[in-house]
């Protein structure tokens, strides 16, 4: 079909890509959404159930033989990174978005909260949140589906940072904990990141994607298409993509009216750098020199530990959802001597994984018998801290690792600058308290190093064109029919989970592109 | 909504149709959680010479002993030591040396007690922290490590999520 113009052409199908494709086609306007791995079927093709024991390497593949997709970064599949996430979902706060007003570090994002406040309430509507409404300043509520109750552990946690004056919270997560009309309600089997096979949590591919090629509305899904270049005329127009197919290799096209890039934050931004032309000889829509550049994805770091008190209960399924507790972001009113602030995932461990063994003390029956009782009494800790942009941390393309399709890899590079280095001694000294007031025995993770997790930035949005990429609605200064949406545009990361916040950017700015295809300026 | 008792008889198991109505659509209308497949076989060594395999068997049954449940050797730990040997030219060259070693010891278990958990770079001490964990990934993955010995019960479907049982919480 390389003569049909269509609307929009979407590259990638996860939470952006899924989120823009139904909001559009719902709305009569004719969407290619392009992707670079197979389609699959969540019921059938994710190993969400198997134990480690069927494998001789005791590790569980992601997939179930013979089933492509997901099992390495350019094999991914319809629904993209939705099919392995954890679902959790947190609306930013004004504080989020306007952090440089509040403490002068970092950027301010050129939208506020009230601008993205509808659009998180569309997609609590369309796919169903659950959470506890806790009236608090810098986590804004929502419309929510009834809370997932605690598990023992979480209200041993609770209770200890409740003595520091510290609050435990319910998770939220993009997860029914009521039936939908089309979708069951989670049934807690514990293994959330390996493909739900009910779709009670929310991929793109089941909730947005399927149902609006159901529906009949115009929306083709071109699969195994791995794109290599945005194509762009000498007016300065984007007009399609270029791909090769994922296992023939052979070329391809998609033409469209518009382009919105949704690859994932790093992919997104090497897409664009890889992307160069005559009009662009640095990449595409980056005549501010700032692509790849503001690179801020969260860091965080991992304790390991045993809550005393459940030491030598008996072991019950408590896998739920994996975490259904969450220590929101408490330092923005306390002393401190950096910019922003942390939060603390916990208790997503999966109980089918006792890796923590290995490390104990000892031997023979005694080590046994120890293994047993803690257990039930494991518990991960996983406090999440802010990176302020700085120069040392970018994305860019290495042209000395190319992949099997010729394509270079995207490079990330992070610093942790002097406020990410305090930020993040405190969160882990933080954690400790916390822990220690719950009466914990931490095995590990007090002196390791920062881990990146959530990559974010990299083509944000901003006013000044000289100093962002994008503007208000995720459209690239530079291109006027060019969109990019995905983590790659966030201009502050927070310390919160990002995938609401791109699900409700990705449906703002369908709005905005149908606007202006109606108006014809595309 | 089905009262406590309901759910604690729903939480039954691996293996069995959902006893509770999802939403009846072609896609999601009956959930069948399947029964945990078989293990993994091994067949014989592709390393270990049969003397080695028994020395890695005594080794691994001292550190995860057969007690009210079974131990490392009936949980097929040596096999698996084995399969992850064999693959890795550097675990190969650890484990022979190591157990060359350990031969030429007048006494497995003083040898084991003085080595274990010991940091450094002597060869003992290197093939014990190899062996240890090892012995810990192949039991605590094995059905009768995380199942039997652990009491495993997840994976399986739940009409709702039962609130903390323990009354002081």
């Amino acid at each position: 079909m390389p003569s049909k113009i269509y609307d929009v052409v979407i590259v990638g199908s996860g939470a952006a890509g899924g989120t823009l494709a139904a909001h559009l086609a719902r709305r009569g306007v004719d969407v290619a959404l392009v992707e670079g791995g197979p389609k699959v079927n969540t019921r059938t093709d994710f190993n969400t159930h198997a134990m480690p024991f069927e494998f001789p390497s005791r590790h569980i593949p992601t997939m179930k033989p013979g089933k492509p997709g997901f099992d390495s970064e350019r094999s991914r599949g319809i629904g993209g990174k939705t099919m392995l996430w954890n679902a959790v979902a947190w609306r930013f706060s004004e504080r989020d978005f306007r952090g440089k007003d509040h403490d002068g570090a970092g950027e301010n994002w050129p939208i506020h909260y009230q601008d993205m406040a509808p659009y998180y309430e569309k997609i609590e509507r369309e796919v169903g949140v659950c959470g506890n409404l806790d009236h608090l300043e810098d986590l804004p509520d929502g419309i929510f589906l009834p809370p997932v109750p605690m598990k023992c552990t979480d209200l041993l946690v609770q209770r200890g940072a409740a003595k520091l004056g510290v609050k435990v919270i319910h998770v939220r997560k993009s997860t029914l904990s009521r039936p939908s009309a089309t979708r069951p309600a989670c049934h807690f089997c514990g293994n959330c990141m390996a493909g739900c096979d009910v779709a009670a949590k929310y991929n793109s591919a089941d909730v947005h994607i399927v149902p609006a090629m159901k529906a009949g509305y115009k929306l083709d899904v071109f699969s195994n298409a791995v794109v290599r270049e945005v194509a762009v005329s000498t007016e300065n127009r984007v007009t399609g993509v270029r791909y090769l197919h994922r296992e023939t290799k052979a070329e391809g096209e998609v033409r469209g009216r518009s382009v919105v890039v949704s690859c994932a934050c790093a992919q997104s931004v090497a897409l664009l750098l890889m992307s160069k032309s005559r009009l662009y000889p640095t990449g595409l829509a980056n005549s501010s020199g700032e692509l790849g550049r503001n690179f801020i994805p969260h860091f965080t770091g991992g304790l390991q530990f045993f809550l005393t008190d459940m030491i030598g209960k008996p072991t019950t399924d408590d896998e739920g959802f994996l975490d259904h507790a969450y220590v929101p972001s408490f330092m923005h009113n306390r002393k401190r001597d950096y910019a922003r602030s942390f939060g603390v995932q916990f208790g997503y461990n999966n109980r089918r994984s006792v890796g923590w063994a290995r490390s104990m003390p000892g031997f023979g029956k005694a080590y046994k018998d120890s293994i047993r009782a803690r257990y039930p009494a494991f518990v991960v800790f996983s406090p999440y801290g802010e990176m302020l942009p700085n120069k040392g941390t970018y994305i860019d393309l290495d042209y000395n690792r190319l992949d099997e399709y010729g394509l270079p890899a995207a490079r990330r590079q992070v610093t942790y600058m002097e406020n990410e280095q305090k930020l993040y001694a405190d969160m882990i000294r933080w954690s400790v308290e916390i822990l220690k007031s719950s009466g914990a025995e931490i095995l590990s993770g007090t002196d390791d190093k920062p881990a990146t997790n959530h990559e974010l930035g990299g083509c944000r949005m901003g006013d000044d064109p000289k100093r962002s990429v994008l503007n208000a609605f995720c459209r690239s200064h530079d291109v006027p029919n060019l969109y990019v949406v995905d983590g790659s545009v966030f201009a502050g990361s927070s310390e919160k989970n990002p995938t609401h916040t791109i699900m409700a950017l990705a449906a703002r700015a369908a709005d905005n592109i149908s606007e202006r295809l109606q108006k014809g300026e595309m | 909504m089905p009262d406590r008792r309901e759910a604690l008889k729903i939480m039954g198991a691996i293996g069995t149709t959902c006893a509770f109505p999802f939403a009846s659509n072609e896609l999601y209308g009956q959930h069948v959680h399947p029964p945990a497949g078989a293990a993994a076989g091994y067949g014989p060594p592709r390393f270990f010479t049969p003397e080695e395999f028994a020395t890695v068997s005594r080794v691994a049954d001292l550190i995860i002993p057969p007690t009210d449940t079974p131990g490392a050797v009936q949980a097929g730990v040596p096999a698996y030591i084995d399969y992850v040997v064999a693959s890795n030219q550097e675990w190969r060259k650890l484990y022979r040396e190591g157990i060359a070693w350990l031969h030429e010891q007048p006494d497995e278990l003083a040898a084991l007690t003085r080595y274990i958990d010991q940091p450094g770079d002597e060869l003992p001490a290197r093939f014990f922290r190899a062996i240890k964990s090892m012995t810990a990934d192949g039991f605590y993955t094995s059905r009768e490590g995380l199942v039997v010995d652990l009491g495993y019960k997840g994976n399986t479907a739940l009409a709702s999520f039962p609130s903390c049982e323990i009354p002081e919480h």
